[in-house]
């Protein structure tokens, strides 16, 4: 085994959906910057839509590796288990076959995962640290300022100037030459365009999880600030509160969040630790993305807001993973990580057909 | 290729607010997020060319080096990733990498 280059991530994909009926493949309506198509599967035995949906997406940031490798074979474990009856161990935890049978039976599974092709065929064959997407539209000519950065490209707090306090130094820039470049406006980048759609294609999906590295961490909402549910005024919409965002520890300002929605997102990160724990004893911290310095633009804050800026769309729990502790482990270790993070999945996956 | 080096390094500050600060100011790229020691200090680990450490070295910070180069680690890496097509084959399809096994 070894990692998947950028082909057999799609080919993965594809041969997936067309030996198990269970599967089904989408085609992301747009090609990226370099003209790569993206697809991902739905895995679920009920109609589409009939059921409500979590969305797992990686391969985001170029040098993050394993993400897609832990989403290809999280597809696979789940397809092949229940085609064949069986349960499924990752070294020290174990699901049966009606767990399996549950989650397929109850949820639409949506596996995206490689948003940004172009990025990952630049890090495996030229410069493995890359982290953007691939778009030359910003850099001038200069090649060094190739490249949005998807995860801060997303419309949550997109104005980051405007919303967070001078001090608050938050990790997104305007500048194209900056490795957490925002991209000259929201979704201004076909992969952040598909990652919308999806989730506009599937209006029931209630979770939504990014798959990212590294910390050994599962972040919950909010980025931008830290979270309390006693002040609702205290909101990303609320102007009032424009240059006060992203102290930490402060009085001036803390993102709102029902304190339902808090707690629930809190035992589906804490389950998804436990279920990964149990494997070979890794410990992964469920925190808020939040931890001394803002972020804007990123997926999981998209996805929750979604519901708060437009009433008519359901509301989505967002969470990123942050596995291992480095961007490209030699694949023997990558291998385990692929056991530790995919045992979490199926384990927050089965905590959510409960909430 | 990529042929320039990069330091991976562990950048410890005595408290939050001196981290904080050069983050902000010498915005170096990050690895991982931020960790607090039971001393109180907090630390980061980031990635830096050798010129750019010198942003970085301060009064309440210290540097520790994780890799001579990470480049070089992750070109190493690149050997790693697969050539061709894998499930080209009709039969080829990823089988994922729990195991399989019958309820009990």
């Amino acid at each position: 085994m070894s990692y998947l280059n950028i082909t057999e991530v799609e080919s993965a994909v594809t041969s997936l959906a067309a030996v198990f009926p269970t599967a089904e493949l989408i085609e992301l309506p747009e090609p990226s910057v370099e003209g790569r198509a993206a697809h991902a599967l739905r895995i679920g035995t009920a109609e589409r839509g009939a059921n409500d949906a979590v969305v797992l997406i990686g391969g985001v940031h170029a040098r993050e590796w394993g993400s897609c490798e832990i989403l290809v074979e999280l597809a696979a474990d789940l397809l092949e288990a229940h085609r064949d009856g069986t349960g499924l161990t990752y070294g020290g935890t174990s699901f049966t076959s009606a767990h399996v049978r549950s989650i397929l039976d109850e949820l639409d599974v949506v596996v995206f995962p490689l948003v940004n092709p172009d990025g990952r065929h630049y890090s495996q064959t030229v410069e493995p640290m890359w982290r953007k997407n691939r778009n030359p539209a910003n850099s001038g000519g200069d090649p060094a300022r190739i490249g949005v950065d998807i995860n801060r490209n997303y419309d949550f707090l997109f104005d980051f100037q405007t919303a967070f306090h001078p001090a608050a130094g938050p990790r997104v820039s305007t500048d194209a030459g900056d490795l957490v470049y925002q991209g000259p406006s929201p979704f201004s980048e076909p992969e952040t365009r598909n990652v919308r759609w999806l989730l506009d294609d599937f209006p029931r999906t209630r979770w939504f999880v990014d798959v990212h590295s590294y910390s050994e961490d599962m972040l919950t909402i909010w980025g931008d600030d830290d979270n309390q549910s006693a002040e609702p005024p205290k909101n990303f919409r609320n102007t009032d509160f424009d240059g006060k965002r992203g102290l930490a520890g402060d009085q001036l300002y803390a993102e709102y969040l029902r304190q339902a929605d808090a707690d629930d997102a809190g035992v589906l990160a804490e389950e998804f630790c436990s279920g990964l724990k149990a494997v070979r004893g890794r410990g992964y911290t469920p925190m808020t993305a939040f931890h001394l310095y803002p972020t804007s633009g990123t997926s999981h804050d998209y996805a929750y807001a979604r519901h708060i800026v437009d009433t008519d769309k359901g509301k989505i729990h967002g969470f990123t993973v942050e596995w291992g502790k480095s961007f490209h482990p030699p694949w023997s270790e990558m291998e385990k990580i692929i056991l530790d993070v995919d045992a979490g999945l199926v384990a927050f996956c089965l905590k959510a057909l409960t909430l | 290729m990529s042929t320039y080096e990069i330091l991976r390094v562990r950048v410890t500050a005595k408290d939050a607010e001196t981290l904080r600060a050069l983050l902000r100011e010498a915005r170096p790229d990050v690895g991982g997020r931020p960790r607090q020691g039971d001393d109180g200090s907090f630390s980061i680990e980031a990635y830096v060319t050798p010129e750019q450490t010198a942003a970085l070295e301060r009064e309440g910070v210290s540097l520790t080096t994780l890799d001579e180069d990470a480049a070089a680690t992750g070109r190493e890496r690149q050997a790693e990733v697969g050539e061709g097509d894998r499930f080209a084959p009709e039969d080829a399809v990823p089988h994922g990498l729990a195991l399989k096994v019958t309820d009990a």
